[in-house]
């Protein structure tokens, strides 16, 4: 076979590009996992917030004596705010280089293919066998793969810079925002994608 | 899986199919292997592919899972503006030669119109660098095209609803490659639209005139900006549409809007009430802040649909919410000062309902009214509608719209719609191509009722009656012909012996002598609206309220004309003011409203219908359409046809001509007259051989027409009776024997009395009995 040469490449960068692939969704699902304490606290915060503003301290006697007591709560709550943001931002970089990495390995396999495209028949590209399906598909899942994660981070990074201290109601649905936001992008589309070349991986 | 590579020349056509959801911003296109065959491509080449609609596209080659030939599925994430919003992947067939393999070399830089989205809340200025990487984020890694606009997805978030694709280097034509390496900048202007696209001319039938206004307002600021900034004008804002419900208010906004390319925010003001204090005018500045924002873009028009709900009279108890939400409303309307483009239209169906304030220029500037169609109005309007309809050459749309008297835009497509589904159901031979005939038309016509007639006061069901089914009167049928069967049906030759339509007849006469059925077969024999007013429907215990009912009678039937107004014992209805003199009463006050209706000044303004040139009566210019236009001109006209036995009570006001001005007498009928009833009382009847119809119409003086079925029935059941139940005929002798028993109700006396009356007014030619 003349043209089993640039298609085994082609495999071989398939090879080597999934399990990256595979071990970077691992981070991303930490880092998912690890923000949604952070946002169920940013939420309890703007519960808070939202309390102490529909109390009027002036009216219960034994707050009477700390006159500024509404500003230094406020002042606390604001911090606590900020250091969760914080951490939340950390998180999305987290995410960020996710996505780079995958991104720059799918470029890669997709290079690779793009120098030998034509030495490879279409019928070759399209052969699938019983362990490993064809090359076709998972390059295509490759790069369903990486606009899933370019798209995810998106959403989540613009839910993020919506986030004001005047509009407290936001903020407390935002745990629910984020939730679904995994709903909408088919988080198992990863690891169904992962399932299905496993055997080839094996190989 | 091996591929079929005879296949390719000249392009099979490829079945083109909806995308699967999966694919669905990918910019993808699924194609069958021997396609790939055919182009050359290998996975993710650009292939350009020109739709069956003229636009274009540009998609990366994927192949299908199930590797099937013959079907091509498309993302149109990047084609052509307006190609995507236009099909997306809906059904049709391209063929092969469609599609073109292009090269996509990388580009080095690009430049793009930014196509922003809406904004929800803050309609601040956007951030420059936040635009430019959301569009780095949508290109990349997207072949692009010169010319085309690649689409955000509509649930993805960020600030850029589309980019348009302005330049870039190498060229981008057709086809480059954006990389991680593209740098990416803004246009600041818009491109230049090619061409707008030619818009299908909107059919809106037999609303020209209303059209024309509404286009002038939306166009004016937009076609001649300097001269009107020249002229010091402020150009009018606010439109009002005033007209019952169907008549194609709301059409014809969206219309206009479409034909002059604005952009229409239609609102409904139920949709707009809230339920806590202050929550309506809220609901009302969001929807005027939206306008504004959508006006700081393009030419807006903003439609407040039933708007008298918003804006009810102010002033009376109990009213203080809805006179804040006028009130913000008001300052609303003024405040849009600074920006030209919004136009406010409202509509509504009561615009006496309307605060008056609001109906002054710089707020609704403008009133169209737009009434129920006329006959002319009612012809353009089906031939816009059956334009797509298949209809067979025998449909007469002029017979059509004659019959249609009453319906609205909205019932003349429900009728349509209606023949039209006859038609399918109904001719089970041809199902592919069904052909609506005549029958399908007349078929529907029974099923619609126009929906201004569905709450008319004393519409009337008649059970039709042929003239031939009243025996005698042959000379007070021809009279009533006359006055009122002739005028609709020759209009041309009224006009040329210079005769105008009577306005009102009067038939009075003994009672039981047919006046009622004489009107039944009236209305029957002439098709047009038939109302039917009794004390009954009038009279209410409250004051002012009948006087209500009744012009709202006039006004209904008006809006639905030809139309009679049918006055059943007029005396009973109305007082007269020359015999009693008792002073103010409601008979009285009915009769003043009768006359003015009757003969008054004019119409009032909302009540206008047809165009106003049709209404001062040009019809000389027009010669083609002569005879509609006589048609016209006489069909406009409500007739009121009063009845009574007591001509003497009526107030001689309402008997001068002009108003009820035909005096028809019906008198009892005579002896031929007589033979004639009892002929057609005895049609159904099984008479024996010696009865002698002749001889019961000579011992019958004295006797109406009641008394003649009377008698007939009194006879039959004599017969029933004497010779048990299985009695087959009526004979002589039971006739005989229930003349004794049947009393005659009218006297020698009581003719005398309406001929005296007769001579008096100096009439004279009385019947002799």
């Amino acid at each position: 076979m003349t043209q089993g040469q640039p298609l085994l490449a082609v495999q071989e960068a398939l090879k080597k590009c999934f399990p990256v692939v595979e071990e970077q969704q691992g981070l991303w699902q930490s880092t998912l996992r690890d923000c949604q304490p952070l946002l169920t606290s940013l939420s309890n915060l703007a519960e808070q917030l939202q309390a102490a503003q529909n109390l009027r301290f002036e009216d219960v006697p034994s707050l009477r004596s700390f006159p500024d007591l509404k500003e230094r709560l406020r002042r606390k709550q604001l911090e606590a705010g900020d250091t969760v943001l914080d951490k939340l931002e950390e998180s999305l970089a987290t995410l960020l280089k996710v996505r780079d990495t995958v991104s720059s390995h799918v470029e890669q396999v997709l290079q690779i293919y793009e120098q030998h495209a034509d030495t490879i028949s279409i019928d070759a590209v399209l052969q699938a066998s019983v362990v490993s399906p064809s090359v076709a598909d998972m390059l295509e899942w490759l790069q369903d793969i990486e606009r899933h994660y370019r798209s995810s981070y998106l959403k989540r990074k613009y839910l993020l810079s919506s986030i004001q201290w005047e509009d407290l109601a936001n903020i407390q649905a935002l745990p629910k925002a984020w939730d679904r936001i995994s709903e909408d992008e088919h988080e198992d589309l990863v690891q169904d994608i992962l399932l299905n070349v496993s055997f080839f991986l094996e190989e | 899986m091996a591929p079929d590579s005879g296949l390719f020349p000249e392009g099979p056509l490829l079945k083109l199919i909806p995308l699967d959801t999966r694919d669905r911003g990918t910019q993808r296109c699924r194609l069958g292997p021997a396609a790939f065959h055919a182009l050359g491509a290998h996975l993710g080449s650009a292939v350009k592919i020109s739709l069956p609609d003229g636009g274009s596209c540009l998609c990366t080659a994927w192949p299908r899972r199930d590797g099937a030939d013959g079907f091509v599925q498309l993302d149109p994430q990047c084609a052509s503006p307006g190609a995507a919003a236009r099909a997306p992947g809906s059904a049709g067939s391209l063929s092969l030669s469609h599609l073109r393999l292009v090269p996509c070399p990388p580009l080095r830089r690009l430049t793009v119109w930014p196509e922003l989205r809406e904004q929800d809340g803050s309609p601040g200025a956007l951030n420059p660098t936040a635009v430019l990487e959301a569009a780095q984020e949508l290109l990349r890694n997207r072949p692009v095209s010169q010319g085309h606009v690649v689409a955000a997805p509509p649930r993805a978030p960020g600030p850029v609803a589309a980019l348009h694709i302005v330049s870039g280097v190498p060229s981008p034509d057709p086809a480059g490659l954006v990389t991680p390496h593209t740098s990416i900048s803004l246009s600041g202007v818009a491109p230049t639209e090619a061409q707008p696209q030619p818009q299908p001319e909107v059919p809106l039938g037999g609303l020209s005139e209303a059209a024309d206004s509404l286009r002038e307002l939306l166009r004016l600021p937009l076609l001649y900006p300097r001269a009107l900034a020249a002229l010091g004008l402020a150009v009018p804002r606010g439109v009002l549409l005033v007209g019952p419900p169907g008549v194609g208010k709301t059409q014809l906004v969206r219309a206009v809007v479409r034909e002059a390319g604005a952009e229409l925010l239609a609102v409904s003001a139920p949709a707009l009430q809230g339920t806590r204090p202050g929550e309506t005018e809220e609901n009302v500045r969001r929807v005027f802040q939206r306008a504004q924002e959508l006006a700081s873009r393009s030419p807006t028009l903003l439609f407040l649909d039933e708007v008298d709900v918003l804006c009810p009279r102010r002033g009376g108890p109990h009213q203080a919410p809805e006179s804040r939400v006028v009130a913000q409303v008001l300052t609303l309307l003024d405040g849009i000062g600074g920006d030209r483009e919004v136009v406010v239209v409202g509509s509504t169906n009561r615009p006496d309902a309307l605060d008056p304030a609001l109906r002054r220029p710089g707020r609704f500037d403008r009133e169209v009214v737009i009434g129920t169609p006329t006959f002319k109005q009612r012809k353009e309007i089906l031939q816009v509608i059956t334009s797509k309809m298949p209809i067979s050459s025998q449909v007469d749309l002029s017979l059509l719209a004659e019959m249609t008297v009453g319906y609205v835009g909205a019932d003349l497509t429900a009728l349509c719609r209606e023949a039209a589904m006859h038609a399918l159901l109904n001719s089970e031979k041809n199902q592919d191509n069904p052909m609506i005939a005549e029958t399908d038309f007349l078929e529907a016509f029974k099923k619609i009722q126009p929906s201004s007639f569905r709450s008319v006061i004393g519409l009337m069901d008649i059970k039709p009656v042929g003239w031939e089914q009243i025996g005698g009167l042959e000379d007070v049928k021809l009279k009533l012909k006359q006055s009122i069967e002739w005028p609709l049906k020759f209009p041309g030759e009224f006009v040329r012996m210079g005769l105008t339509q009577p306005k009102g007849v009067l038939l009075y006469g003994p009672p039981g002598c047919a006046k009622t059925t004489l009107v039944r077969a009236l209305a029957t024999s002439c098709h047009c609206s038939f109302v039917s007013v009794s004390g009954a429907d009038l009279f209410s215990p409250f004051v002012g309220d009948s006087e209500k009912v009744l012009s709202q009678v006039f006004r209904q039937a008006r809006a639905n004309t030809p139309a009679i107004v049918f006055l059943d014992e007029i005396d009973s209805i109305l007082g007269s003011r020359s015999i009693s003199k008792t002073g103010c009463n409601v008979q009285e006050s009915i009769l003043s409203v009768l006359l003015n209706e009757l003969d008054g000044v004019g119409l009032k303004t909302i009540e206008r219908r047809g165009s106003k040139s049709d209404q001062q009566g040009k019809y000389k210019e027009l010669k083609k359409s002569e005879e509609l236009e006589f048609q016209e001109v006489f069909s406009r006209n409500v007739m009121i046809v009063a009845a009574t036995n007591r001509p003497d009570v009526l107030d001689d006001a309402l008997l001068r001509p002009g108003r009820l001005d035909k005096i028809i007498y019906i008198p009892p009928p005579d002896e031929k007259g007589r033979l004639s009833i009892l002929k057609v009382c005895t049609k159904n009847m099984p008479l024996g051989p010696d009865v002698s119809l002749e001889y019961l119409a000579a011992e019958t003086c004295f006797f109406s027409g009641a008394d003649l079925g009377n008698l007939c029935k009194e006879a039959a059941l004599l017969a029933l009776q004497e010779d048990g139940l299985e009695a087959t005929t009526v004979k002589q002798k039971h006739f005989l024997k229930s003349l004794k028993t049947v009393k005659p109700s009218l006297s020698h006396k009581d003719l005398t009395l309406y001929k005296n009356l007769f001579q008096k007014q100096g009439f004279s030619n009385l019947e002799d009995i």
